[in-house]
């Protein structure tokens, strides 16, 4: 205990420099940009942004390079809340209640709420981290392509159960994200699949480009149709408080303490960890809720829960990196870079030989934190006057920020129309009730559910049983099937009520 | 009207006239006039991308122009050879190719866009990255030779790691059971980290490796390391023994990268270029950057166009039929 | 494919429900087929030929009208023959059943049509899956092949999408929404504008000429302000993406740099 506050005192005197606490800011504001800017990814940015840390110290850069992660991830909500467009795949759920909120004229207090949470979130993981880093990654390297598929299983679950209307049709959606998850190479046997020998979609199709698409693209065509326009109006008169009231405080801090929790836990998992955790926490809030009907209908705690667990799960994904030299996703891979690129090994011996680095850039992470609540609060006041903008002059902007920011990605032209067409899908989907986040899910955990799948049985030499058998992957499974009666028997129950009494539409 | 043509005509050729002034200066000047584009097939950060960035750094000094790193990733770094190999050949856009994209992506790939023999204008190799052969750390052989007689002997048990169809640990896993007569049942996954992730974890026995990605746990002890695929150690890992050391000669890779144009090139752009990357390769702060990431770096005699085109030649030569009996 | 679809209802709106929504699940049927022979027709435009349409037309023809003898000459015949060829197994896997449903489309009233419509256009989209999966390797001893779970998704997305063509026919739900034209046409028009322009002639142009597409798409729209509008967030995107973020994006023409 004595060692972690010298540890900490070290970080904190590194972190508060006047250097290190400008390149924290500048990293948070960029962080901040790119969160905002629909399209524009996290990774792209860090990647093109790389080569100006060289000339930085390397506590510095590395403060810098964490600053845009996070900061990405508060700015991440602001587009799901204000125009329903989920700019990384960890921000789709928050699209779920947080844009019916911001049409009933609450935007402030979701983006002020999400905002919150995510600092709350950031300061526990940033503790956490401090103490314990060692035991949690034990706890990760646990989990093999056994477990690993069948927490993918929980996750599409969960996606199952976060839907507001006919299961039927969630399920098919899921369904259809995991089809075009496997367009593109395979990464098993390097086959070309589905991909109609088009070089631009070997590669698959991405995430961005289809969320743009059924999200952005297909939100903005419909309220183009006629009538729709009433609603708008309607949603600039109603605009009230720009900051929660007690009341949204009191409901949200169990949410935002639950989501934390499980981003904490889920964070360190390598891969599709941080999004399973923002689905994890708003199915759980969804499924504890006194009336779950709220949620889908701009639910303050589908706000809370899920930002809260995704600023912890970008937190701890930084344990692996820290404690044992791996980077568990595209971001963190950067870090590494950035890191040999300064001469310095990522993993254990760090913290060792050069503990201010690693403490300097846990404290940082902390200031940054604080850093952005100070930045966003403010914010929301402006982003909610943008709500103001007559949706004539709102929508070619968004139009055009989103197309700049899918070519940004790889410089593809192709990718650009193909989220267009995506987003008359999308506007197909609407018109015929398909809920478009099932099918996000399924799209970004179909890729870790097969190749793990795979991967498990060529490991047990095609023996089925090892998803039962270990012990992890038995108790994710169990959890899944006991998540998947919940989720169905309410809607029987309500086919029966149907069924039996009069009908209600 | 005859005054309104005449003034259309004015106009045509004075826009022309400012047009041709734009671009005069950039065809006047000797080369380079303007800063460098140096492709980069991988993400950046990667082994690749480290080593291009230190040497161009390097070189853009000498060259007196901006060397700027464009990192476009796909399909195994093929998506950015096939652009390299379709850029203009001014000397303005420049590739930095590696046993990937030049030498493995040929047995492949049966639809490569690019030739990598014929496409390109080699310029030099570049400090290439030693393969290691590593192990969970409690796997049961305590040197290459006993790990080579246990593989061999429970090829059916073993699963071998690789970070994906194509990559540099694949290509040189497959070498080696081939070296060794094994087929192992191969475990992809996807990239290196992840591969590395279950290694350390103990969900797989073995895999090929490049060292910079090997160094963090080998050093801290959570995987073992048999044997460095390369003539000399490595002085990031001092204490792990050569593959002729521990008894395997034959299993000699390394990662290598190089340089190249798009062909075409005038020979005085490349001259100018292999001039700058030979210098770049001779300077001390540089080489020790590079040896300080695990690199072997190319002895003067070896920093040429020939040299680079002789191991392109060599290089397909010699995964095709490792390679090849995969499909 | 979403265009295709997109025009569904308006048909079915104008003309006698049944034989138009019969008609729209037709064309579905043969979209795939009229969308290559389409593309094969313009694609000397773009210098990527890629075949004569006529004889791609003819192909096409042929497989559908000789589809079923040859799986059954396939299956059941004692001479073994080789594979089908892709176009037979569109034709097999993709066309038929749809046409199966449209034949069903033209005799039946869907009680709930958003949900029947919905369902077959699944049907169509799960097909579509299965024939582009159809040449890949299925389980190779205990390793799952490449073509297996997407063949397994494939056939869960038909069953699905059957079961909501199910709801869709016997029980009662909303009919077809309305679709506009407007909306759709220019930002779609906007978007592909962008995508065509941006490599030849740079931000600064296909930026502001997809906002002033784009805007199209409302009559809502005012000019003046829409170009004052336009200007600015052109300039501002030309200082943002480029300069504040760093992104490699070319701003001006291609024919006007140096």
């Amino acid at each position: 205990m004595v060692e972690l506050f010298s540890n900490l005192a070290l970080g904190f005197q590194v972190a508060l420099s006047p250097i290190n606490l400008l390149l924290c800011l500048i990293g948070a504001l960029v962080g901040t940009l790119v969160g905002v800017l629909p399209g524009v990814g996290t990774v792209a940015t860090v990647a093109m942004l790389l080569p100006i840390t060289f000339g930085l110290p390397p506590v510095g850069a590395l403060i810098m390079l964490a600053g845009i992660y996070y900061g990405a991830q508060y700015g991440g909500s602001t587009t799901s809340i204000l125009i329903n467009i989920p700019g990384e795949a960890t921000s789709v759920v928050t699209t779920l209640d947080g844009f019916q909120m911001a049409k009933q004229g609450r935007a402030g207090p979701a983006l002020a709420i999400a905002a919150i949470g995510s600092f709350f979130a950031g300061c526990v993981a940033t503790v956490l981290i401090a103490m314990l880093g060692a035991p949690l990654t034990q706890l990760a390297q646990k989990f093999g392509p056994a477990e690993y598929f069948s927490l993918m299983v929980l996750g599409l679950i969960f996606a199952v159960v976060l839907a507001k209307g006919s299961l039927l049709k969630a399920i098919a959606m899921i369904v259809m994200g995991l089809l075009l998850s496997m367009v593109g190479s395979d990464v098993i046997t390097g086959a070309s699949r589905m991909a109609f020998d088009i070089p631009e979609l070997a590669d698959g199709l991405g995430f961005a480009t289809v969320a743009m698409g059924v999200f952005g693209f297909a939100e903005i065509i419909r309220n183009l149709d006629a009538g729709a326009d009433i609603d708008r109006e309607l949603v600039q008169q109603k605009i009230t408080g720009l900051m929660p009231t007690k009341q949204d405080l009191i409901e949200s801090a169990p949410a935002i303490l639950r989501g934390t929790m499980l981003g904490s836990i889920l964070g360190i998992l390598p891969g599709g960890g941080a999004v399973i955790a923002s689905f994890a926490a708003y199915t759980f809030e969804k499924k504890i809720a006194r009336d779950p009907s709220r949620f889908g209908r701009g639910a303050i705690e589908g706000v809370a829960a899920p930002e809260s667990a995704n600023n912890a799960a970008a937190q701890t994904s930084f344990i692996p990196l820290l404690t044992l030299g791996i980077p568990p996703n595209a971001v963190m891979a950067l870090m590494v870079g950035a890191m040999t690129l300064h001469g310095i090994v990522p993993g254990p011996q760090v913290m060792q030989k050069q503990p201010e680095l690693v403490w300097g850039m846990i404290a940082s992470m902390w200031i940054g934190n604080l850093m952005l609540l100070v930045i966003n609060l403010p914010l929301v006041g402006i982003w909610v006057r943008l709500l103001r903008v007559p949706y004539r002059l709102m929508f070619p902007a968004i139009v055009i920020f989103c197309a700049i920011g899918i070519y940004s990605i790889n410089n593809s032209p192709l990718d650009v129309v193909l989220a267009g067409a995506f987003g008359l899908l999308g506007y197909w989907l609407i018109k015929h009730d398909f809920e478009p986040a099932p099918l996000l899910l399924g799209m970004v955990l179909g890729p870790l559910m097969e190749e793990n799948l795979r991967r498990a049985l060529l490991i047990s030499r095609g023996d089925a049983s090892v998803f039962f058998t270990r012990p992890l992957s038995a108790g994710l499974m169990a959890a899944a099937a006991l998540l998947l009666v919940l989720a169905v028997l309410p809607s029987l129950r309500k086919k029966r009520r149907e069924v039996f009494g009069e009908s209600e539409n | 009207m005859n005054f309104l043509h005449r003034l259309l005509a004015v106009t045509h050729l004075a826009f022309i006239g400012i047009l041709v002034l734009l671009a005069y200066p950039a065809a006047a000047d000797e080369y380079p006039s303007r800063p460098i584009t140096v492709i980069v097939p991988f993400a950046a950060g990667g082994p690749t991308d480290v080593v291009a960035r230190i040497v161009t750094a390097s070189m853009a000094q000498t060259l007196g122009q901006k060397m700027l790193i464009e990192n476009i990733v796909g399909a195994g770094g093929t998506t950015a050879a096939t652009r390299a190999a379709r850029a203009a050949n001014d000397g303005y856009t420049l590739i930095v190719g590696h046993m990937g994209t030049h030498a493995a992506a040929v047995p492949l790939y049966s639809r490569l866009p690019y030739d990598p023999q014929t496409d390109f204008a080699p310029i030099s190799p570049l400090a290439g990255t030693p393969i290691m052969i590593l192990a969970r750390k409690d796997f049961p052989a305590k040197d290459l030779q006993e790990f080579i007689a246990y593989v061999k002997a429970n090829t059916e048990k073993l699963n071998a790691a690789h970070a994906g169809v194509g990559s540099v640990s694949h290509a040189s896993g497959e070498l080696l059971n081939s070296v060794l007569g094994i087929r192992p049942t191969g475990v992809p996954f996807n990239g290196t980290g992840p591969a590395m992730d279950a290694l350390v974890s103990g969900q797989v026995d073995y895999m090929c490796d490049q060292i910079v990605n090997a160094v963090p746990p080998v050093r801290s002890g959570t995987i073992k390391a048999y044997a460095v695929a390369t003539p000399a150690r490595n002085a990031a890992l001092p204490q792990v023994p050569t593959t002729t050391e521990a008894g395997l000669p034959s299993f000699q890779v390394q990662a290598w990268n190089g340089i190249f144009a798009p062909k075409g090139t005038p020979p005085a752009v490349i001259a100018t270029l292999n001039a700058a990357a030979a210098k770049a390769l001779g300077d001390e702060a540089v080489r020790n950057r590079l040896l300080d990431l695990g690199s072997v770096i190319p002895p003067p005699a070896e920093r040429t166009p020939e040299a680079l085109a002789t191991l392109v030649k060599s290089e397909i030569a010699r995964w095709t039929p490792v390679l090849t009996q995969l499909h | 494919m979403a265009d295709t679809v997109g025009r569904l209802p308006e048909q079915t709106r104008r003309a006698a429900r049944n034989g138009s929504g019969a008609l729209a699940v037709l064309l579905l049927a043969l979209a795939p087929q009229l969308v290559h022979v389409l593309w094969a027709a313009v694609s000397p435009l773009y210098r990527v030929p890629i075949g004569n349409p006529a004889q791609i037309a003819v192909d096409y023809a042929t497989a559908l009208g000789t589809a079923l003898p040859a799986w059954l000459g396939a299956t059941f015949g004692t001479v073994p023959s080789p594979p089908l060829p892709s176009a037979v197994l569109l034709a097999l896997i993709y066309c038929y059943p749809l046409i199966a449903l449209a034949l069903l489309t033209l005799m039946v009233r869907p009680r709930g049509p958003q949900d029947y419509y919905g369902g077959i256009v699944l049907i169509a989209i799960a097909g579509l899956a299965l024939w582009a999966s159809s040449d890949l390797e299925g389980m190779q001893g205990f390793s799952v092949g490449a073509g297996t779970v997407p063949r397994l998704c494939g056939v869960l997305l038909m069953g699905l999408g059957a079961g909501i063509v199910a709801v869709g026919l016997f029980s009662e739900g909303p009919a077809l929404a309305r679709y506009a034209w407007r909306g759709p046409l220019f930002v779609s028009l906007a978007i592909l504008g962008f995508a065509l322009a941006i490599r030849p002639l740079g931000l600064v142009i296909s930026a502001f000429a997809s906002f002033m597409v784009a805007a199209l798409g409302t009559p809502e729209t005012r000019w003046r302000e829409t170009t004052v509008v336009g200007i600015a967030l052109t300039a501002g995107c030309s200082l943002l993406f480029p300069y504040a973020l760093g992104l490699p994006l070319p701003l001006l023409p291609r024919f006007l740099l140096p």
